[in-house]
């Protein structure tokens, strides 16, 4: 995949880079929004990740910029500012996810990896597989080895989240924001929680698992 | 001194007063030249009428004979002094026939034929004349008789003009003292008010420099400057405990970010000196990192827990249904209970209409779901309710059983970094209940803890039960 970094913090640019080349991915850096703008019209990036505040051109408005010349490449903007007003801004100026720093490099690299797979024509799919785990969207219903697993309805989005985004790193904080639609962090485990009782109806009853814990990230859901 | 009387002719309160007081004399000037007009026209009417008639007098003797009869008729008027009139028959020659004046006044009559003019009385004596001069105002009417005579008839004014003129002279003399009156009473009043306002200026001064113990005087009346005086003081009273809460807050980090930092510090020294040993320098060093990360929690959590306190945050206020936000979290701590070995119940009551914020509502139950997660014993109870209360308030409430918070501690535990001593071995910021404060506050809300549904004797606490109130919102859109 190839990843443009617009971020005026050299350290932490340098940062992103390394993290995103060690996880076999090609990534390029722009020091501010003006140069950022330059380089995402001259190349054609999978994703870009935009520092929030930058000089002479801070990265709402070269979002903005973008979007106006009609270039969907997804974004992931990076910001200091937390605040639920401040990730609507954010979103509204044509950001696609919204990350908070400071962050985890773990959950940088999922966020990047989930928006990338964005792009696919996914928009009319119906029916979601992983191995021999199906997902019938339409009628609501899950199988598996042919056996229908009935689920709640939250486990059937945090499922659906899950299949959507299947071989790739999914982290807490992503199914809290995305499935719960909560952007705070809970003091205890509840996403683990949620997890192990999914993980019973989906894959105790069968002989290989398709939910896997990553250390120090979040989960992974992958035949 | 000088300065000072300058500055105070710039106020307000004086700039005021002086203007009333200059409408205040207009005032009484336009009332008073109004009972002038009235009165010396009054008296000049009346003079002007008895001259009429005089005229028509000896009108009435020239048609009766002529001159000659008028003639006579001034002659028997005036002999001999003590006339009432003033006469003046003239041959078309200019020379005087009979009369008691002297000569015709050269002025030019006015629209109706009048004059008015100064004379030297003929003779002395005849009148009390207390000032002792001789010219004196006359005012009459000059008339032309066929064949070139003329004959004026007149009336001495002497001691009405004099009259008028007094009356003019106290007229304008008593504006000027209303005037005078107002402008002193105004200094005097606007002097007052400009103390009173000095002395709070002279608080706001010494606040500003740093002393936040003065408080700008009150008298209790009420009036607007005792009113000012009230909020000002409030505002004080305001500035003061965030002052407080700040320097609180300040040392608080200082000490509760103290010992998470320590901790990773030695962690990271420790696995500098291993030797070789590779597995636990990683787990030293993934320990550190999780610390770095509960010690960023902290500071997102004082972050948003300023940003809430100072309210800036412009939370996003709408109507919404509390069930929803009771029913989501029910759901998502449900589990959570049971695997902790907690009964858990939720006890919903749907058609109640709130104005919040979604968000910042579900992080404050959530931080109490956590609490009564931590704090409750296995084998114990977590019940999340939703009622309108009988006060007809919107009551989110979380009971457990576990140890409770006793009573003297329920109002510090709100506060920030507050953390009980039997909770200090339990993960937390000591946070948590600041923030759910905080968002009550937001919301127009109150936060109360008090006894829960435990019982004692099994061993177990009191329990806890936390209530959030809200007020309805109001009917319509």
């Amino acid at each position: 995949m190839r990843i443009l970094i617009v971020e005026d913090d050299r350290e932490a640019a340098s940062y992103i880079r390394k993290g995103l080349r060690e996880s076999g991915h090609v990534a390029d850096h722009a020091g501010d929004g003006e140069e950022g703008l330059e380089m995402a019209r001259a190349a054609e990036y999978d994703v870009l990740v935009v520092d929030r505040m930058m000089p002479r051109m801070d990265g709402l408005s070269m979002v903005e910029a973008l979007r106006a010349d009609d270039d969907r490449t997804p974004v992931l903007i990076l910001s200091a500012l937390g605040e639920v007003d401040d990730r609507v801004e954010g979103l509204k100026a044509g950001g696609d996810d919204y990350l908070v720093k400071p962050y985890a490099f773990a959950e940088l690299l999922a966020r990047v990896e989930a928006l990338a797979r964005r792009r696919d024509p996914d928009t009319v799919r119906t029916k979601l597989v992983v191995g021999d785990l199906e997902m019938d969207l339409l009628a609501r219903t899950v199988v598996r080895e042919g056996e229908e697993i009935l689920l709640q309805p939250r486990e059937f989005r945090l499922l659906e989240f899950l299949m959507k985004h299947s071989g790739q790193v999914v982290t807490r904080t992503m199914l809290l924001e995305k499935v719960w639609d909560y952007h705070f962090d809970p003091q205890t485990n509840v996403i683990d929680v949620h997890i192990s009782r999914l993980r019973s109806k989906i894959d105790k009853p069968f002989p290989r698992s398709l939910l896997h814990t990553v250390r120090g990230a979040g989960y992974r859901l992958q035949a | 001194m000088q300065a000072r009387g300058a500055a105070f002719l710039r106020t307000t309160a004086f700039r005021q007063t002086l203007l009333s007081a200059a409408l205040f004399a207009l005032a009484s000037f336009v009332t008073l030249g109004f009972v002038y007009a009235a009165s010396a026209g009054m008296v000049l009417r009346r003079a002007d009428a008895a001259i009429n008639e005089e005229v028509e007098q000896l009108d009435a003797s020239f048609q009766a004979g002529g001159i000659r009869t008028v003639n006579r008729y001034i002659l028997e008027r005036t002999v001999g002094g003590g006339a009432d009139y003033l006469y003046l028959l003239v041959h078309p020659s200019g020379r005087s026939l009979s009369g008691n004046l002297t000569y015709l006044p050269d002025v030019q009559p006015d629209d109706e034929g009048r004059v008015q003019f100064t004379y030297r009385r003929p003779a002395a004596g005849d009148r009390d004349d207390a000032d002792g001069k001789d010219d004196r105002t006359a005012r009459g009417r000059i008339i032309d008789l066929p064949s070139g005579y003329q004959l004026y008839v007149g009336l001495d004014v002497d001691e009405e003009t004099r009259l008028v003129s007094r009356m003019l002279n106290t007229i304008l003399a008593a504006s000027a003292l209303a005037l005078a009156l107002g402008v002193a009473a105004g200094i005097f009043v606007s002097r007052r008010f400009v103390r009173r306002l000095d002395r709070i200026n002279t608080v706001a001064r010494r606040v500003k420099a740093g002393d936040l113990q003065p408080r700008a005087p009150r008298n209790f009346t009420g009036d607007e400057l005792d009113e000012l005086s009230e909020n000002f003081n409030n505002m004080l009273d305001r500035v003061e405990a965030l002052m407080h809460r700040m320097r609180h807050t300040g040392d608080s980090i200082a000490h509760d970010l103290r010992t998470p930092l320590t901790r990773m510090r030695n962690r990271l020294d420790e696995a500098l000196r291993e030797d070789g040993d590779r597995q636990s320098r990683e787990q030293a060093l993934e320990r550190a990192v999780a610390d770095t990360d509960e010690l960023l929690g902290i500071f997102n959590a004082i972050l948003s827990l300023s940003r809430l306190e100072a309210g800036e945050s412009r939370a996003s206020i709408q109507r919404l249904d509390p069930a929803d936000i009771a029913s989501d979290l029910a759901e998502l701590y449900e589990p959570v209970c049971e695997d902790e070995g907690l009964a858990f119940a939720a006890e919903i009551q749907t058609g109640l209409i709130l104005l919040g914020d979604r968000g910042l509502l579900s992080q404050a139950l959530a931080n109490i779901l956590d609490n009564a997660v931590k704090y409750t014993p296995a084998g114990g109870a977590v019940t999340l309710r939703l009622r309108e209360t009988g006060e007809g308030k919107i009551e989110f409430s979380v009971t457990d059983t576990g140890p409770g918070i006793p009573d003297s501690d329920r109002g510090r535990v709100t506060q920030r970094f507050v953390r009980l001593d039997n909770s200090r071995t339990k993960p937390g910021s000591g946070l948590g209940l600041s923030l759910v404060q905080a968002i009550a506050d937001v919301h127009n809300g109150t936060f109360e803890l008090g006894e829960g549904p435990g019982v004692v004797a099994d061993g177990h606490g009191a329990g806890l039960r936390a209530s959030l109130c809200f007020p309805k919102a109001p009917a319509g859109s």
